[in-house]
């Protein structure tokens, strides 16, 4: 674990043991990270608000629950605001948003921190959604980034449900079996 | 049954997939968390998926929030104008704001433990405990009003077939084991009355590897893999 992950790793330790201090120290740290998951998943501003608010609140009730050995801090940070998100947006209709303008909505410029971390293994997660056919790549990552439903990714992609289902069952086994190799 | 055993792994990887990955429906979400409560096998492979797929995280990048939100969640899971101040603003009115905002998170379904925490009391003391070239890592808590250990991990390889036993060490004295620890999540430990005094700052806690169970003679047989002194908070 980077420097980084040890400082993070620290205070969920102390906010699972119900340190507020560390509680915001964490928020201060993590944040701007986790408010961009939640924009760019819900596609408005008092809605990605409200997921944010939900996301920290599980982080104090569910600290206890993160697996050190298992899920890197910010990874774990991470999924949860991405799982609040996903939640909030699966329980409504998401307003209609084209894709260049969802992409103005956060800056896809990371970090100095977190491209250094995530370099390495950036790098071997993009050889592997190489290896697969073009738009399926394309539909694994609309799926993680944008946290799009079936249905939404079937109406995108102009294939039926079903087939999205097979699509992204076929790339998710090829891209574990590849990042395993 | 090998091979059932075998599809059945294969079912629960692909399940954890689709949930990290984000696109199943809300009753199957729900269905996902169900089981990453109940069953550890399962949240490994949902551990595992999220960090496979972590790394497309990057192109999120970052987005200052608004600064009101930070209080609206301090509003939300600590009341209101709590903050993150420990430090009562009088001893007099403490007991009306804590009855008033237990009443509060009462409603809102708050742990009545986790309110009750911030009060004053006796110093609770804090332990930091690591060893050089060693990985493992806890944070240690003792809130001498319920005689509690609490215990967190930072970093804590799983060994197999082993346990981390914890001890309280004190001058030249034999250490007193506190017990074995749990392979995950927080360790709450019960502190006998008869050792509750021997917490104080200057005393240790430390971490045995031990065999599974614990350790077979009363004192720690295998390696300290981390330790450090109490200190009041």
């Amino acid at each position: 674990m980077d420097e980084q992950g040890y400082l993070l790793a620290a205070l969920i330790a102390r906010v699972a043991l119900r340190d507020r201090a560390a509680f915001a120290d964490l928020y201060d740290r993590t944040s701007s990270k986790l408010f961009a998951i939640c924009l760019r998943i819900v596609k408005d501003r008092t809605e990605a608000e409200d997921a944010l608010q939900d996301a920290y609140v599980r982080i104090w009730r569910r600290s206890s629950t993160w697996r050190a050995g298992e899920t890197s801090p910010l990874g774990w940070l991470c999924a949860i605001a991405r799982n609040c998100a996903i939640d909030r947006v699966r329980s409504r209709e998401r307003p209609a948003v084209n894709l260049s303008e969802a992409l103005e909505i956060a800056d896809p410029d990371p970090g100095p921190e977190t491209s250094a971390m995530m370099a390495g293994e950036l790098q071997q997660i993009e050889l592997c959604l190489g290896e697969l056919p073009g738009e399926r790549a394309q539909a694994v990552r609309a799926a993680y980034v944008d946290g799009y439903s079936y249905q939404e990714l079937a109406d995108r992609f102009g294939v039926p449900i079903n087939t999205m289902r097979t699509w992204l069952h076929r790339s998710l086994r090829a891209l574990r079996a590849c990042l395993e190799r | 049954m090998v091979s059932d055993d075998s599809t059945d792994k294969e079912e629960d990887i692909d399940a954890a997939a689709q949930y990290v990955l984000g696109v199943g429906d809300t009753a199957s979400r729900e269905e996902a968390e169900r089981r990453i409560a109940a069953d550890p096998a399962f949240a490994s492979e949902v551990a595992a998926w999220t960090e496979r797929l972590n790394p497309l995280a990057i192109v999120y990048g970052e987005e200052i929030p608004p600064v009101y939100i930070k209080q609206r969640i301090e509003g939300e899971l600590f009341g209101a104008n709590t903050s993150i101040s420990r430090r009562p603003v009088s001893t007099i009115w403490r007991p009306v704001a804590l009855a008033a905002s237990l009443a509060l998170l009462v409603s809102l379904g708050f742990n009545l433990r986790s309110a009750l925490e911030p009060s004053g009391g006796p110093a609770r003391l804090v332990v930091s405990l690591e060893a050089a070239d060693s990985p493992v890592k806890f944070l240690a808590l003792y809130e001498p009003r319920t005689r509690a250990v609490r215990l967190s991990q930072v970093t804590a390889p799983q060994q197999p077939a082993s346990d981390y036993e914890l001890w309280l060490v004190e001058g030249s004295q034999a250490p007193v084991s506190l017990g074995v620890l749990p392979r995950q999540g927080i360790a709450q430990i019960a502190v006998p009355p008869a050792l509750a005094g021997r917490f104080a700052e200057g005393a240790a806690l430390a971490i045995s590897l031990e065999p599974q169970g614990g350790s077979p003679t009363g004192a720690p047989t295998g390696p300290i893999v981390a330790s450090g002194a109490l200190k009041k908070i």
